[in-house]
């Protein structure tokens, strides 16, 4: 649900092509900064084709909402403190910043998430990357383990139901009522999983095998 | 990797699902809070908690690091590689911090570790202000508005943080001694 994109159309590409994407994305972002204004334009039309195909695959809103907000607070700032002539330069410096933004936007519409991830963890030690793997799919089950705790709580008759919380006030109990259990229960969580790692002797070879989908054999 | 950073299995998945609920909630709360700076009070929460529990110098900067890939991983933001930044710059300045006020009661310390963690926060953003060619003016008046709210978000979660370390050394749980 907080990974907020439409279905991709394009087939989705070995993963390969994932890491390239990110280096090339680092070193567009990279350019908006660095790069001198004559050479802006070049690195707009370099853009152009990001922007494109990231519209088609999800929505532009969030880009333009952002490009938006920058520009009303820049000018503003601009006017207040130099007067009309200078709001050209808010305007490029503006630019700049949209410039920087699109890449990295092209690529979390492009890539799927977990792409995007097996990318990475190619590149981490292997301990870390088991880490990574273990509580993203642990995800579902926090999630689960929060609303069962805020349901109970909710019986216990905690002022965090969704009426309760229309009142300011009572914001500050969602810490100790839900946020403090949830969290003992990750420690927990935490210890379990250790243990079963262990107990399959996690960490003590020094060269891991890799469980792989029965698709990717 | 040293053998003074290494961390144990389950401060490791600590770690980690710490840094997994922190982008989880941010997904949560970012379009429910206009302002911007309320990330502050989920990330010194989260990163203070996990130095409370695991209590050893580096776990700040794993959890912002870690955040940060999984934040690219769940697709939250549209940062691509920029927001691992986003959350391991904070961390860093954390822990930077952690070496100078190592020994002062932990109530001072959360504090002196929120301002750095603001400080650095609005620090990316001036920083790219000024690498776009912003004025330095109006980058400095932005950068001063942001640690503002960095720093009053911030001591929000540092307080939370601070219940739940009390809380927690109740039952002890906690590794580290909390000096009133």
């Amino acid at each position: 649900m907080w990974a907020r994109r439409k279905i991709s159309v394009v087939e989705s590409q070995p993963g390969q092509w994932c890491g390239t994407a990110i280096i090339l994305v680092t070193v567009m972002s990279a350019c908006a900064f660095l790069l001198s204004d004559s050479a802006l334009p070049l690195l707009a039309l370099a853009n152009l084709p990001m922007l494109i195909q990231g519209s088609r695959l999800g929505s532009l809103k969030g880009i333009l909402v952002v490009f938006a907000l920058q520009l009303l607070m820049t000018s503003l700032f601009y006017l207040l403190l130099y007067g009309w002539q200078s709001l050209p330069q808010a305007a490029l410096v503006v630019f700049r910043l949209l410039l920087a933004l699109i890449p990295g936007w092209w690529l979390s519409a492009r890539f799927a998430p977990e792409q995007l991830g097996s990318s990475l963890a190619r590149v981490l030690p292997s301990k870390w990357a088991f880490v990574l793997a273990a509580t993203l799919s642990l995800l579902p089950h926090i999630q689960r383990e929060a609303m069962e705790i805020y349901r109970l709580q909710c019986l216990r008759g905690a002022p965090i139901t969704k009426r309760a919380l229309r009142n300011p006030k009572n914001w500050l109990e969602l810490g100790p009522c839900l946020l403090f259990p949830l969290l003992i229960e990750l420690m927990k969580l935490s210890r379990q999983q250790a243990l079963a790692a262990k107990s399959r002797h996690f960490g003590t070879h020094p060269k891991p095998t890799h469980w792989q989908a029965p698709e990717d054999l | 990797m040293t053998k003074r950073f290494e961390f144990s299995l389950q401060d490791a998945l600590f770690i980690g699902l710490c840094a997994t609920l922190l982008v989880a909630l941010k997904g949560m709360l970012r379009l429910k809070l206009g302002i911007s700076g309320h990330t502050m009070l989920l990330m010194s929460f989260m990163y203070l908690t996990c130095y409370g529990v695991v209590g050893r110098l580096g776990s700040i900067t794993l959890c912002g690091t870690l955040a940060g890939l999984v934040a690219m991983a769940l697709g939250v933001g549209k940062g691509g590689p920029m927001i691992l930044l986003k959350f391991a710059l904070p961390a860093l300045a954390m822990d930077v911090a952690l070496l100078l006020v190592m020994a002062w009661p932990l109530k001072w310390r959360f504090c002196v570790l929120v301002v750095s963690a603001a400080i650095a926060w609005a620090g990316k953003v001036w920083l790219t202000n000024m690498l776009a060619g912003m004025a330095i003016e109006v980058a400095l008046i932005k950068f001063a508005i942001s640690v503002a709210q960095g720093t009053g978000f911030g001591l929000l979660g540092a307080a939370l943080a601070f219940a739940l370390a009390k809380r927690l050394q109740a039952h002890d749980l906690l590794k580290m001694n909390i000096k009133e």
